[in-house]
């Protein structure tokens, strides 16, 4: 279970531009959930993955994860029980090492990084298997750096490996904003299959109404760092994107945009 | 052909340096100046060792050590003082020409008549009192291999994995939970280990330290580094600590040209052209390999 | 196979920068050599672009000149500048080694070692000028027996005689200060030099260390508040900033002493120094009698210029007010009456 308490965050603090992102927010994520999150532009909705996953530090109120307070520590240590795949594809992978090297590290984490050879050999077919599933070929381009990779192949791999070793929470930062229709419905089947396998507590930030209202249990609309819509159950899974078309462009008008 | 011989043994030397370069320029994607002092200091160590009489190879492995300090000096400052990269390789590089001083007693260390790992009882228990003039390049020969040999295992081993990534993209590696600053910290601390290494073989074969040894060293390094690595592109890592040796005995090779063939005031001008004109040959052939696959790629949509 | 070629390029593209520097060479070298007679080629390793080094090279060429070995006739004789850099002056050596002269010549310290190192196995002697410590920098033993095939001469600055012509002029000074560069090996001698024979003298030394020429005016400025006078050594690095050096003494009107020729042409007061000229033709000489075969390196000690030479600016003593007794006018080899530009 993950608890946002009492969250509190400025940016530019103690100049004219301060702006208050957050005051007082509050959130709990029970296990297993999945949560759509929708929202305007500059609405927190990144800033929120941020401060979970402690890439920004927080100015008042705590973050728990399963009953124990987090705020203080580090991201890395942080991300040990974390998997968060990025808006740009480049962030989740090496793109000047191969398939397999990318592989093989994301096979390691939580353990320890020594001396011993980078790639297990026997652990190769098993890799070669995930990526089969992925039905983009990966599997045969092994040896290939992933830097010669499409978006989409990247982002494939990047949510692979992210969920490669046992986590209990996984962060999506608009995994699909990046990638052409095709590919982004499939990353999201993806993504779905993947969540569900795993029963990972899963908070996934989008701009496609579309998908927040098809995926996850739980749909959060957030406008001024304040949730304006949250609904899960029954309300959720009977939920039409025509719904809450409304609402999202009201806010999204206020903004401007 | 003595000519040539002191071209490869003063490459290879440089060489070590240059793999050092490597780590931090190529892989770290970090400008380390560093070098320019670690490089004086694996003399500096040598020197003082020897002098006291510790055995020539040993010296090898401490003067690595210092270099591995000084290295991690720099990362730390860079990493939890958040100095930047540039400027935490100045301060050590600062730092450490004092230390220089300091280590070998005085600026310059004669050790002629010193046991070298070119010149010892056990050498001469091989090959009898007069050593042959090919024993010292084999030496050099062998420290490189090991070098080389080394470093490819570590950069393809978990670590090293780690290692690549940082400079790959240091985001993955705090995705992988572990925390970047201490990637960082160790590849600088490699690389100026073998920086100071080169020092120590080079102190060796020169047998004297002087403190202005250091002068320069980082562009020797980042020279061989870029003329190995762009003469060889394309090539898979274990390649590429080969292409820098390459580059490090290219480079020497224009130095010995200047100083063979043109007006001693020329000499620095004559390196720069040469090394430019290696650059622009390397780029050209990139350009035309270019070229020629976007002809293939031409070809392609017409069929 | 594109490798190759590339590496073949390079190589051809190396060859032909050299054979075209090569060709010239040889045809200059063959006319020099038709003059008859036996023929020596020499190399020449400078250290550093200095003005008192150049000098070195100048006088050991006027040298050989006098013992009958000229350029262009029966000596061909290759020049090569290391521009301050060990890896430089190593391969410079090695070039020599290479091309089996008959003599090195090696001028500065770092130059000297390098020489020695190439050629110590391969039966070509050195010869050096302008190392100030052959003992310390191994080119000779404690008793001042050459190492080996090594000889040449020693630039020690004649601290003794420099003390006594300071006490002469400034009866009064107290305290005399030095700058100094801590990477330069001669510099740190001359110092321990200075620090054992200044009370003799009843100086005591104030010592300012620097790095590099941009730190001189800021050791300096600070010095000058501690020091009745100053002293220069043959540093390389203090010498080329000595202009600001000068200028902050002047607005104290604290004498400065220099240690060569060229320094008081430039604005020191005095100096009891060597003339490197001089020092080059002595070096000069032993090259002769090395190449001709009447004696050999290893059983030459190194010689040092046992007579130092007062050289005078009256222009500065003037601006000082400092009266300088007839008896140094007449004793100085040179009297300056204006301030060089």
């Amino acid at each position: 279970m993950l608890e946002l308490q009492h969250i509190a965050k400025y940016y530019n603090p103690g100049t004219v531009n301060e702006m208050c992102l957050f005051q007082d927010f509050n959130l709990t994520v029970k296990d297993g959930q999945f949560v759509s999150v929708v929202g305007s532009n500059g609405s927190g909705k990144t800033s929120l993955l941020n401060l979970i996953c402690g890439s920004i530090d927080l100015d008042a109120g705590s973050i728990v994860m399963d009953g124990k307070d987090i705020t203080g520590e580090k991201e890395y240590r942080r991300l040990r029980r974390i998997g968060r795949v990025y808006q740009n594809p480049a962030m989740g992978t090496c793109p000047n090492m191969t398939i397999l090297e990318n592989m093989a590290m994301a096979d390691n984490k939580g353990k320890f990084f020594g001396l011993g050879r980078g790639t297990d050999k026997s652990r190769i077919d098993h890799y070669r298997e995930m990526l089969r599933q992925l039905n983009l070929g990966l599997e045969d381009k092994l040896q290939v750096k992933v830097g010669s990779l499409s978006g989409g192949q990247r982002q494939a791999m990047s949510l692979l490996m992210s969920t490669m070793t046992p986590i209990d929470f996984l962060i999506l930062d608009e995994h699909t904003a990046a990638l052409d229709p095709k590919t982004a419905e499939r990353i999201m089947e993806l993504t779905d299959e993947i969540v569900r396998e795993k029963k990972l507590t899963t908070i996934m930030v989008t701009h496609n109404l579309r998908y927040a209202v098809e995926y996850g249990d739980r749909l959060l609309m957030l406008h001024q760092g304040r949730a304006v819509m949250d609904l899960e159950g029954e309300e959720k899974k009977n939920l039409k994107v025509e719904q809450i078309l409304d609402q999202f462009n009201a806010i999204s008008i206020e903004c401007g945009n | 052909m003595d000519f040539l011989i002191t071209i490869v043994e003063q490459g290879l030397i440089y060489g070590i340096l240059a793999l050092g370069v490597y780590i931090t320029y190529r892989i770290l994607d970090f400008p380390d100046l560093t070098v320019d002092g670690s490089f004086p200091l694996g003399a500096a160590v040598t020197a003082a060792l020897i002098t006291r009489g510790v055995n020539p190879y040993l010296t090898l492995l401490i003067s690595f050590a210092a270099g591995v300090l000084a290295g991690i000096c720099t990362g730390l400052i860079h990493v939890k003082f958040k100095v930047r990269d540039l400027l935490s390789g100045i301060i050590m590089m600062t730092a450490l020409y004092t230390v220089n001083l300091v280590v070998a007693g005085t600026n310059n260390v004669p050790l002629f008549s010193q046991e070298t790992i070119f010149n010892n009882s056990m050498l001469t228990g091989i090959f009898g009192e007069e050593i042959p003039g090919v024993v010292t390049i084999l030496v050099i020969l062998v420290v490189a291999l090991i070098c080389k040999l080394l470093l490819d295992f570590y950069m393809n081993t978990k670590s090293g994995y780690l290692l690549r990534a940082v400079g790959d993209n240091e985001n993955l590696v705090t995705s992988l939970a572990k925390d970047k600053g201490n990637v960082k910290i160790l590849g600088l601390a490699i690389s100026n280990g073998l920086v100071a290494l080169g020092g120590c073989v080079f102190c060796q074969e020169e047998k004297v330290f002087d403190i202005s040894v250091g002068t320069g060293s980082m562009v020797i390094g980042l020279a061989s580094v870029i003329i190995g690595v762009s003469l060889f592109r394309k090539l898979t890592f274990v390649k590429a600590t080969t292409a820098v040796f390459v580059g490090a005995i290219i480079y020497k090779a224009c130095v010995a040209a200047a100083i063979r063939f043109f007006e001693p005031q020329a000499m620095k001008l004559i390196t720069a052209v040469l090394f430019l004109v290696i650059l622009v040959i390397s780029m050209e052939r990139k350009q035309k390999k270019k070229l020629q696959l976007q002809e293939a790629g031409k070809g392609e949509h017409h069929a | 196979m594109k490798k190759k070629m590339v590496s073949l390029m390079i190589t051809a593209a190396l060859l032909t920068a050299a054979f075209a520097g090569c060709g010239a060479k040889t045809s200059a070298s063959e006319s020099e050599n038709s003059s008859g007679g036996e023929s020596y080629t020499i190399g020449i390793s400078q250290f550093a672009e200095h003005g008192s080094l150049d000098n070195c090279r100048e006088g050991f060429l006027e040298g050989l000149k006098e013992e009958g070995l000229e350029e262009g006739k029966n000596l061909t004789v290759k020049v090569n500048n290391a521009a301050s850099d060990m890896g430089t002056a190593a391969q410079i050596a090695q070039s020599f080694v290479a091309d089996k002269v008959d003599l090195i010549c090696a001028i500065a310290t770092p130059a000297a070692q390098a020489a020695y190192n190439a050629a110590m196995d391969k039966g070509i002697p050195v010869v050096y000028t302008a190392v100030t410590n052959p003992e310390e920098a191994q080119l000779a033993d404690s008793d001042g027996k050459p190492v080996g095939a090594v000889t040449g001469t020693s630039d020690q600055l004649p601290v003794e005689a420099q003390l006594k012509m300071i006490r002469e002029l400034l009866p009064d000074a107290k305290t005399i200060g030095i700058l100094y560069t801590t990477s330069e090996a001669n510099s740190v001698y001359s110092i321990s030099q200075y620090e054992k024979l200044a009370g003799d003298y009843g100086f005591t030394l104030e010592t300012a260390g620097v790095t590099n020429t941009s730190e001189v005016s800021l050791a300096a400025a600070d010095l000058l508040d501690k020091v009745d006078c100053l002293t220069n050594l043959t540093d390389n690095t203090v010498v080329s900033a000595l202009p600001s050096v000068l200028d902050a003494a002047n607005k104290k009107n604290i004498p400065v002493f220099g240690s060569e020729i060229e320094q008081v042409k430039n604005g020191c007061l005095a100096a009891e120094g060597l003339d490197y000229v001089n020092l080059g033709i002595e070096t000069g000489k032993m090259a002769a009698k090395i190449l001709k075969g009447e004696a050999s390196a290893e059983d030459m000690n190194y010689e040092l210029l046992t007579d130092s030479s007062l050289y005078i600016n009256q222009a500065v003593a003037d601006e000082l007010g400092i009266a300088i007794p007839d008896s140094m006018t007449e004793r100085a080899v040179e009297v300056f009456d204006e301030i060089a530009q």
